[in-house]
């Protein structure tokens, strides 16, 4: 098969998909990197026995439009300030906060006469998002005097576990085909997710003479993470509940991975996975579901008319502002409830043009539930100056931004594995200015 | 092996050299990103926010403030609410009265009877024109003397023939010395009946001797040596003919406190009515004759009042009403309204002109109608009274009408408020006025001593109230809103939210500047609120 008339239908493939933020697509290029294995259960280092995976990080996080770490933390003399006048100008009327962390703990690997790969490894992994409309922190930050006469919206919606995952996998050769699979038990830490059908919060200044009226239908799930939330105060207080790094918990759940990978011959390799099929999280432990619903109305003191005219009472002004701090006075129910996680697949294809080069494309897509679809799509190149150096280059194109340019650097000295990767250079060395980071590092051993 | 060793490090060193190279540069570069320091000495930048809630509403009610209004200086007023909605305002002025025993007083005197004769009837003092048949004394005394002035020892007994206590008949017995000089001492009268037919008391004497001959004792001279002394009789009940007769009844003047209360301006009001109501418990027909009735305006000029109600020879002037004697109505009162409208008089004119006193002096005649067999009756608590009792329904206009009110202050939380941070503030006045009056409005923000603080309104009082429309009826049709900002610097709003009292003042005029007349209804509502705009620095 041709190659260029490949490299040319997945591209075209991939741009008929909506595009998305997020994506780890240039460690998914390294398939003979060890940790490359947490993309397809099929990938094993080629000609080598063990492998001991040694910790390593994977940060892919991003806020939708243009807002970047400098926009809100701004650099004073020797402190820092929060300062959102610049960061506001530059939301969208619906923002998001998308993150995603792996960090691999340990993994073993080992290979098996008769083409067979176990594989073991404990990680832990953070997964979210984060949807607020621009008016919360607009109205935070400059009060409510500017939306005079309107309603608007200020509920958050948060998709936010985390876990641990504990996975045992079995590859097979038959052939030129490597077939995968992996088991993952998930043993969840903190959780907090929105109840998607309750989801209104708004508060309406009225043009009149300012009377405030705020509806709530809105709740949320959370586990470990929020043990109150009283708004009797001034604010809103969140008891926060023990974060501590629990290996295992009440919480649990399965998630399976199934990965293939075919070498059609010396020099083109396809590849295919699904990630975390069928995984979700059940949360037992300590998980609650808050709950608000009302209208309030504050329409200031209440003179009776009588006491003006008669002047047999005092204009009292003591205002009820404490009730307001009411508004929000969250239900708290123990219940348990499921988490889901996002599924997640990998497409891709290698064509070794030589014993230094390298050529790949890749498209990595991720579904979380009540969200649409995400999808990237990049091509890389690779290059081996030496045998334990490779460096490579990726473009890459996804929903926020079609000029995405990764890196990646993998040192082998002996048994050694480091590697950097990166699907957006540029972020990972300027993360203050950017609204994205992506980078994932990782150290191992491969005999 | 030595050698060996150090050539194999050698190559590691050059092996590790750039990768270490290059971890340390990725590192540094990577450094900007993750300095946990960024997040020590993490402060909130100043800014400036606005916020914006509300502070009070407020619904008057017309018909309260009408209510307060009057109620602050009128004692004796109501506001009815009619079916309609409108309302009327009923003021009764003071009661002028006047005591019949004032006028009929009988044998209220200590003038001595001389008795000539063993019988001396005289006529019992009174008015001109009342012949008594019947009364009953509640006070007063009556005395003898006798000075025997015979040889010899003289019994007997003083009568009065008309005069008994519970049906026995009075007499003063006597036993007296020759030559003695003998007194009754003052004998109480109270509780006794008294009946004559022709309005005369016949007293006598019975002197026996010892022999039991009557005699009659000498009295020369001015006749003292036998002598009754009638002793400030009071009667509780006074019965007989009342003939047709002049007596002078009262004069007096009426505050007419409407006109006097704080409310300064000028009021015209649509068909005011003025009742004078006479309050007769005197038993027996009483016709007034006007002498002199006019109304003082408020400048002190007179405005006689002008009326066909009071041309006593009239077919339209009767009696007052009166407690018949021939029906048992003793003890009951009557009433007599006497109407003065647009109608019969020039009362609306006086009334429009405000005035302040009512001066009036009213002689009374009796039996006017000459009847006689009239048979009439007093007591002790008969009284005739009249009261002026003012009828307004509440349609008219008014212009500039002011009013001043002293309102309390506290402004709660926003008293101790910290305004370090705050800029400035914005209230927002909003009324919506469903009455036909507008009003313009300043207040006065004082200290705990009254001192002038600050005012709300800079340059003068503020139409803060506008008239609702109206029909050519005068009732309102809707709502007028009517919105104002008050901008305020924050040293400003200092001074203002550390007031104790706000000094009211107001001035009222109905639609279309004062000079339409509207209807106020009982429904007629002012919705006053006010909202607040707070610029601060965080």
């Amino acid at each position: 098969m041709n190659f260029n008339y490949i490299l040319g239908l997945s591209l075209a493939f991939l741009c008929s998909f909506p595009l998305s933020a997020q994506q780890e697509l240039m460690l998914h290029s390294l398939p003979d990197v060890w940790h490359s294995t947490s993309t397809n259960p099929a990938f094993f280092p080629e000609n080598k026995r063990i492998a001991i995976g040694l910790p390593g990080i994977g940060l892919d996080a991003a806020h939708s439009g243009d807002v970047s770490y400098k926009d809100i933390f701004v650099k004073k003399g020797d402190r820092t300030e929060i300062d959102f006048t610049n960061a506001l100008d530059k939301l969208d009327p619906s923002n998001t906060v998308f993150f995603e962390q792996r960090i691999e703990t340990a993994s073993f690997g080992i290979r098996l006469p008769g083409k067979i790969w176990l594989q073991a490894g404990h990680a832990n992994r953070l997964s979210g998002s984060v949807t607020y409309p621009k008016t919360l922190p607009s109205l935070i930050w400059d009060g409510n005097a500017q939306y005079i006469g309107q309603t608007v919206d200020i509920a958050l919606q948060t998709d936010i576990s985390n876990w641990n995952e504990w996975s045992v996998g079995l590859a097979k050769g038959f052939g030129n085909l490597q077939v995968g699979v992996r088991g993952k038990y998930l043993t969840g830490t903190t959780a907090l997710l929105s109840d998607y059908n309750r989801q209104k919060a708004t508060i309406t200044t009225s043009e009149d003479i300012y009377q405030l009226s705020l509806a709530t239908n809105y709740a949320f799930y959370a586990s470990s993470i929020i043990s109150a939330f009283d708004t009797a105060g001034l604010g809103f207080d969140l008891t926060l509940g023990e974060l501590k790094g629990k290996a295992f918990s009440k919480n649990t759940g399965f998630a399976l991975d199934l990965g293939v990978q075919y070498k059609l011959n010396e020099k083109l390799t396809l590849d295919l996975a699904l990630l975390d099929l069928g995984g979700k999280i059940t949360w037992k432990e300590q998980s609650n579901y808050f709950a608000s619903q009302g209208e309030y109305q504050y329409e200031g003191v209440s003179l009776p008319g009588a006491d003006i005219i008669n002047g047999s009472d005092s204009l009292d002004f003591s205002t009820k502002l404490d009730t307001l701090n009411d508004i929000f006075k969250f239900q708290k129910t123990a219940q348990e409830f499921e988490t889901t996680l996002p599924l997640r697949g990998y497409l891709g294809g290698n064509y070794a043009f030589s014993k230094r080069w390298s050529f790949g494309v890749g498209a990595y897509f991720q579904k979380r539930a009540e969200e649409n679809a995400t999808v990237a799509a990049g091509a890389s190149v690779r290059w081996k100056p030496l045998q334990w150096i490779s460096l490579g280059a990726m473009y890459s194109v996804n929903e926020r931004s079609a000029a995405n340019l990764g890196f990646h650097l993998v040192l082998k000295p002996g048994p050694v594995q480091l590697y950097f990767a990166s699907d957006n250079l540029l972020n990972a060395f300027s993360v203050k200015n950017s609204p994205a980071v992506n980078l994932r590092t990782g150290l191992s051993l491969i005999f | 092996m030595l050698n060996n060793l150090t050539h194999s490090l050698t190559d590691m060193h050059k092996l590790l050299s750039l990768p270490l190279a290059l971890v340390i540069t990725m590192g540094i570069a990577l450094w900007p990103a993750c300095k946990k320091s960024d997040f020590e000495n993490v402060e909130l930048a100043d800014h400036t926010a606005e916020f914006a809630f509300p502070l009070f509403t407020t619904d008057l009610l017309l018909k309260d403030l009408l209510f307060s209004t009057l109620n602050d200086t009128l004692s004796g007023d109501t506001v009815f609410v009619n079916a309609d909605n409108t309302m009327t305002l009923f003021y009764s002025g003071d009661v002028a009265e006047k005591k019949a025993s004032d006028i009929f007083n009988f044998l209220d005197t200590l003038v001595p009877i001389p008795m000539f004769d063993s019988i001396a009837t005289n006529p019992i003092e009174g008015p001109d024109g009342v012949s008594i048949r019947i009364a009953d004394l509640k006070e007063g005394g009556i005395a003898f003397r006798l000075r025997n002035t015979t040889p010899d020892k003289l019994t007997g007994y003083f009568e009065v023939t008309q005069m008994s206590f519970q049906g026995i008949p009075f007499k003063a017995p006597f036993d007296i010395d020759a030559g003695e000089d003998w007194f009754s001492g003052i004998i109480d009268l109270a509780g006794y009946h008294l009946e004559s037919a022709n309005d005369t008391l016949t007293f006598k004497y019975f002197a026996f001797r010892p022999d039991g001959v009557r005699i009659r004792v000498p009295n020369p001279g001015f006749g003292l040596d036998v002598v009754v002394v009638p002793q400030y009789l009071k009667f509780s009940y006074v019965e007989g003919y009342w003939g047709y007769q002049y007596y002078a009844l009262t004069r007096d003047t009426i505050e007419i406190d409407i006109n006097q209360t704080e409310l300064k301006g000028d009021l015209k009001v649509k068909s005011p009515k003025v009742t004078m109501r006479i309050s007769n418990s005197w038993g027996f027909p009483t016709r007034g004759v006007i002498k002199y009735l006019s109304f003082i305006g408020q400048g002190g000029e007179e405005i006689p009042l002008e009326s066909t109600v009071f041309q006593y020879d009239s077919f339209d002037y009767v009696d007052f009403a009166y407690p018949s004697w021939l029906l048992g109505e003793q003890g009951q009162s009557k009433f007599t309204d006497i109407t003065l409208d647009e109608s019969n008089s020039n009362i609306a004119d006086i009334f429009n002109s405000q005035p302040t006193r009512l001066i009036y002096e009213v002689n009374g005649l009796s039996n006017a109608q000459l009847d006689p067999s009239l048979i009439g009756f007093i007591t002790d608590e008969s009284v005739i009274s009249l009261q002026l009792r003012v009828e307004l329904l509440l349609e008219g206009s008014i212009k500039n009408f002011g009013a001043e009110q002293t309102l309390n202050l506290d402004f709660g939380e926003f008293g101790s408020l910290d305004s370090a941070g705050i800029s400035d503030v914005e209230f927002k006045l909003v009324t919506e006025n469903g009455t036909p009056i507008s009003s313009d409005m300043q207040i006065y923000f004082r200290d705990a001593t009254q001192n002038y603080i600050d005012s709300l309104f800079i340059g003068g009082p503020k139409e803060v109230i506008r008239a609702a429309p109206i029909n050519n009826e005068g009732v309102t049709t809707g709502i007028t809103r009517t919105e104002e900002f008050i901008p305020m610097q924050a040293a400003r709003f200092d001074r203002i939210r550390l007031a104790k009292d706000a000094f009211l003042k107001t001035s009222f005029s109905t639609a279309e500047e004062g000079n339409t007349f509207v209807k106020l209804l009982a429904t007629d509502k002012i919705v006053v609120k006010m909202g607040i705009k707070v610029k601060k620095r965080l």
